[in-house]
């Protein structure tokens, strides 16, 4: 007798938990579907192709006929005031047959991509005029030298291009940046006066 | 004046501040009678049983006064009372004491008062120094009396959900400009100020995400440290607060699960804040179409290791390094019908910086969505969906 009551609380028991589990689980759902409807309430009116990383945050400048004809170069410059070089679609150095084959950064008086950068402070890091040599890149025939554009402390150059120098040709504007410098604010003042913008840049070399 | 500030209390703790010279006399005046006495056996029986010192006793003959006068018991607690005596006269004792190089350790800027008081108490335990010679001063002076009253800090601990993209987690201000139109801590923190009439606030969180990244599900947690309150917040105090922040019109920020906590509210969230996981919900754009083959290779990859170069956006603030981060899991599904655009949920390490892990950084983050799918992508909104904590879940 005293075994069937115990059964009978044990199920009664067991009824309870399950109750409970569908009143957690059905919470659970609710809230799921509150916060699907959070993250999709932005998802109307989608542009076809959104505007890039770069785009969004870095302002885009060119240096034209830098030192010499042609020597096209790009500055992105983030808000936070660092420049990302590299070499602008209209660079003679594309017009190779074969593009650019190899990069070297032993220029000047030090290899650029020897010198460790370290600490928020940026200890290490040389300082550079805007002249002033940070690689040669080489086609079939012939080579070139691409400058800083900026006079600052050079932070790092593209690592990624001595291995595979054909980023270059690929994604010259993206995978293919060539460094990061970080100028004094002044120095940029002083640059900026020299560079032409995105939109001036498509009207003066005819790119759409 | 205690009743001037407004301040809610219901015991009291009493600390008082002397003035050098009265510690120097009674020094001298030790030192004098341990020289004369200290052969003496009811001198030494004396100081096993132990003496009143002069602050002592002027701490015992206020307490009953000042018991009665606010009504309640003095004891341990956070709210202070502090009677600081002073007096013109410089101590004598001090000078000489800093001409021996006694150890004058005890250094604090600020109030010389302290200096005075640490400098002769750290000599007094220097015996070589013979206080004795000091002849005691009489003094026909009174001694000048200031107070104040304080209350040591309160915590909140909780967690805050952020619904803006507008809002930062902390202010913000370059070149006297504000970004964004608000601040969590601000929101919160004004807030929970008014209502028990602190001096000022500190808020602490567990980690934090852009001013364009919304936190959702079921938040972030933070603690805000209140100084110097005039009321007394209590449980029901912290329910109320709680009910009024999520009641605002314009829904910017919503606090969960606020409550008082103790220290081991800080031991909860600091541990283990490097090694929690992170589950967020990005909207990514490829740019190509996807296809199911792509959906699953990205469902497959597990604990994926990405190699993370310091991304440019922090590189002039951080060190320039490339940091080990892990993606535990991801999961992609379609969204309005676009072969596209898609909503990718992830889990990952704490530290990992997901819109990089996207977008790629220029190559510096790898591997990255687009090269895991063979395309460029980008992002386009980025929310936090879990913050897989322990802490202030209830």
């Amino acid at each position: 007798m005293s075994d069937h009551i115990t059964e009978e609380s044990n199920f009664s028991e067991t009824k309870e938990k399950e109750k409970e589990k569908e009143k957690q689980k059905e919470q659970d759902e609710a809230e799921d579907e509150e916060l699907r409807k959070l993250l999709l309430s932005d998802v109307q009116n989608l542009p076809s192709t959104p505007p890039s990383a770069v785009e969004s945050n870095f302002a885009i400048y060119f240096a034209l006929d830098f030192m010499k004809p042609r020597h096209d170069q790009y500055v992105y410059r983030h808000a936070n005031g660092l420049c990302v070089i590299g070499l602008a679609p209209s660079h003679v150095a594309f017009k190779d047959e074969g593009g650019i084959t190899a990069i070297d950064f032993n220029v000047g008086k030090s290899d650029r991509s020897g010198v460790k950068v370290t600490g928020k402070r940026k200890k290490n890091a040389q300082h550079f005029e805007s002249n002033t040599a940070l690689c040669k890149v080489s086609t079939k025939n012939d080579s070139y030298i691409v400058r800083c554009c900026v006079k600052g402390s050079l932070l790092e150059v593209n690592q990624q291009l001595i291995k595979q120098p054909e980023l270059l040709n690929a994604s010259a504007d993206r995978e293919g940046y060539i460094a990061i410098i970080m100028p004094k604010p002044a120095d940029w003042l002083k640059i900026k006066a020299s560079l032409v913008s995105f939109e001036e840049y498509k009207k003066l070399r005819e790119v759409s | 004046m205690v009743r001037q500030d407004g301040y809610q209390f219901d015991s009291f703790s009493l600390e008082v501040s002397i003035p050098p010279l009265i510690l120097q006399n009674e020094a001298s005046l030790w030192s004098y009678m341990q020289s004369k006495y200290g052969s003496e056996p009811w001198f030494r029986e004396k100081i096993h049983t132990g003496c009143v010192s002069i602050k002592d006793a002027l701490k015992f003959s206020l307490i009953n006064p000042l018991e009665k006068l606010l009504d309640c018991k003095s004891s341990l607690c956070p709210f202070r009372i502090r009677l600081t005596y002073t007096h013109t006269k410089a101590s004598e004792g001090v000078a000489k004491c800093s001409d021996n190089g006694g150890s004058c350790k005890r250094r604090k800027t600020g109030e010389s008062d302290s200096i005075g008081e640490g400098t002769l108490s750290s000599s007094v335990e220097d015996e070589s120094f013979d206080f004795s010679k000091l002849f005691p001063k009489s003094e026909n002076e009174p001694c000048n009396f200031s107070y104040n009253c304080s209350r040591t800090p309160f915590y909140f601990g909780g967690r805050y959900l952020k619904y803006s993209r507008n809002v930062s987690q902390t202010r913000w201000i370059i070149d006297d400009e504000r970004m964004g139109e608000a601040s969590v801590e601000e929101i919160i923190g004004i807030k929970v100020l008014q209502a028990c009439g602190g001096d000022n606030y500190k808020f602490h969180a567990a980690g934090r995400e852009d001013i364009d990244v919304r936190m959702l599900g079921p938040g972030r947690p933070f603690i805000l440290e209140v100084q110097n309150t005039r009321l007394v917040p209590t449980e029901q105090f912290a329910n109320d607060i709680e009910k009024m922040i999520n009641k605002e019109e314009n829904k910017l920020v919503r606090v969960n699960n606020l409550k008082l906590v103790g220290s081991d509210g800080w031991n909860l969230m600091r541990e283990g804040e490097g090694e929690k996981q992170k589950q967020y919900a990005a909207l990514v754009w490829t740019s190509r179409p996807l296809k199911d083959e792509d959906f699953q290779q990205v469902s497959s990859l597990k604990d994926l290791k990405v190699a993370q170069r310091t991304p440019i956006r922090v590189l002039h603030r951080r060190s320039p390094l490339e940091r080990e981060k892990i993606i535990h899991w991801m999961k992609m599904e379609t969204v309005a019908g676009s072969s596209q655009y898609f909503l990718l949920h992830l889990c990952t390490q704490a530290g990992t910086y997901i819109k990089e892990f996207v977008h790629g950084d220029l190559g510096r983050t790898h591997p990255s969505i687009g090269s895991i799918l063979g395309c460029r992508a980008e992002i386009l909104q980025l929310d936090v969906t879990d913050i897989k904590m322990e802490c202030f879940l209830t």
